[in-house]
């Protein structure tokens, strides 16, 4: 197996995100992790065609919008070899007047037989006038996949935040906690999550 | 006679418009453990919803002063700095927060608040490991996920563990005894028992008296259909057992 190349991109207010266009040739393996911290409007484009068996794209991201902020993601990912595989986890939590979209479209072509595809986007609202829209579209051909996606959008559970109001955790900390560990999962694995979680921590202290 | 921990007075309270407590009075003194038992339905968990401030429930009229300050007006962190505890009849699942970092909050807010400096990471370890071991939770607990998974009898175990760590003036036990086998009652009844002292009290909302026979209460109260029909002392739990509610 060929080494994993990693790529970090953390967008902050004033940053633009250059559209992404990846070929993954025999047992490739890329990870794309992508942080768009408050303040950013930015179009995140990520397109990655499977081409050689054992390729394999991992996309981790995540976004923060308190205020007017647009944010959208994009990503196209093709399968078009036998036995390749991609996984994306993107977490998003939209508050203020922000709009936040997702369209996540993964294509299996006939012989690509083996292949294994799991997108799922999860998303939190913190406010009624904030706006998630997100669209899944699976175009699978070959019959022998593994493919899932899944997609939700919730809000914070008020009766996990009252239950850590009543023991002396203050409203803002209890929702603190709960973004941390629903933004986690993106971070999983990382040698640097304790880091990148400080820097998402900072950002959410001026979210609550 | 030491003045009243807590003093409710004609409180009238309920949720969405139906009102649910019909004129409760009850006071508490310093050092007193006092059961609440009734039939279900009777209102004996929205008196707790509505000490420990949850949302939603209403107060139409009365007063609930605790320590001489107005509770009503307190936010729920607020009463729980003040020495506060609600053990919940159904514990809250948090998913993806551990058990240590959900009580290394709560006990950085409440030191915050008290003026104190923030426990350092051993100093915090130490009294988390105490506490566990006190209610005999597993060390590997602190790092599981509050709640999620836990069995019924584990779950009620973290209430007195969490009880045990933030040390409350008062606590309230909401039906803590139901579910549990003879074993995990009785830790949870020692767990109640050790914290007893001439200056903590104790609410334990129950419909049974299985509980109330490991830790004996100084005064019963029969709440039925948002009443107190009747106060006495431990006896009444007797009459309760061999009679049932129906006669009150």
């Amino acid at each position: 197996m060929s080494a994993k190349n990693h790529k970090l991109f953390i967008l902050r207010p004033g940053d633009k995100f250059e559209p992404l266009n990846l070929v993954l040739g025999e047992n490739y393996r890329e990870e794309i992790t992508f942080l768009v911290l408050p303040g950013v409007t930015a179009e995140i484009d990520l397109n990655a065609e499977l081409s050689g068996a054992g390729a394999e794209v991992k996309i981790r991201g995540l976004f923060l919008c308190c205020s007017d902020e647009k944010v959208s993601i994009r990503t196209n990912i093709r399968h078009s070899v036998p036995s390749t595989s991609s996984s994306q986890l993107i977490c998003g939590i939209a508050g203020g007047q922000s709009r936040a979209s997702f369209a996540g479209r993964i294509v299996v072509v006939q012989d690509a037989q083996k292949t294994e595809a799991i997108q799922t986007n999860r998303n939190i609202l913190l406010s009624d006038s904030a706006r998630i829209e997100t669209h899944p579209e699976l175009e699978i051909y070959a019959d022998d996949v593994q493919c899932s996606h899944g997609a939700t959008i919730g809000r914070l559970s008020e009766e996990e935040q009252f239950y850590m109001r009543s023991r002396g955790i203050p409203e803002g900390e209890a929702k603190i906690l709960q973004m941390i560990s629903f933004l986690a999962p993106v971070l999983e694995g990382r040698e640097d999550k304790e880091a990148l979680m400080q820097q998402i921590e900072k950002s959410l202290r001026q979210m609550v | 006679m030491k003045e009243s921990l807590l003093r409710i007075e004609g409180l009238h309270a309920g949720i969405g418009g139906k009102e649910i407590l019909k004129g409760i009075d009850l006071d508490i003194r310093p050092g007193e453990i006092h059961a609440i038992m009734g039939p279900n339905g009777a209102g004996k968990s929205t008196l707790g919803a509505v000490l420990t401030g949850k949302p939603g429930y209403e107060v139409t009229s009365g007063r609930v002063s605790y320590m001489g300050r107005d509770l009503l007006a307190m936010a729920p962190e607020e009463r729980s700095w003040a020495g506060l505890f609600l053990s919940f009849q159904y514990p809250v699942e948090i998913p993806g927060v551990t058990i240590s970092a959900f009580m290394k909050a709560a006990i950085d807010a409440k030191r915050q608040n008290a003026g104190l400096p923030a426990f350092t990471g051993a100093e915090f370890l130490k009294l988390l490991r105490e506490k566990m071991a006190f209610v005999k939770m597993s060390p590997d607990f602190a790092k599981r996920e509050v709640n999620v998974g836990f069995s019924g009898g584990e779950k009620k175990r973290n209430e007195i563990f969490q009880m045990a760590m933030l040390d409350p003036a008062l606590s309230i036990l909401d039906e803590t005894d139901s579910g549990l086998d003879v074993d995990a009652l009785k830790i949870v009844a020692d767990g109640v028992n050790a914290l007893r002292s001439p200056e903590k009290s104790a609410i334990i909302i129950t419909h049974y008296h299985k509980l109330l026979e490991y830790v004996v209460p100084d005064k019963v109260h029969i709440l039925k259909a948002g009443k107190i029909v009747a106060s006495g002392g431990r006896e009444m739990v007797d009459v309760i057992e061999n009679n049932g509610f129906e006669k009150f």
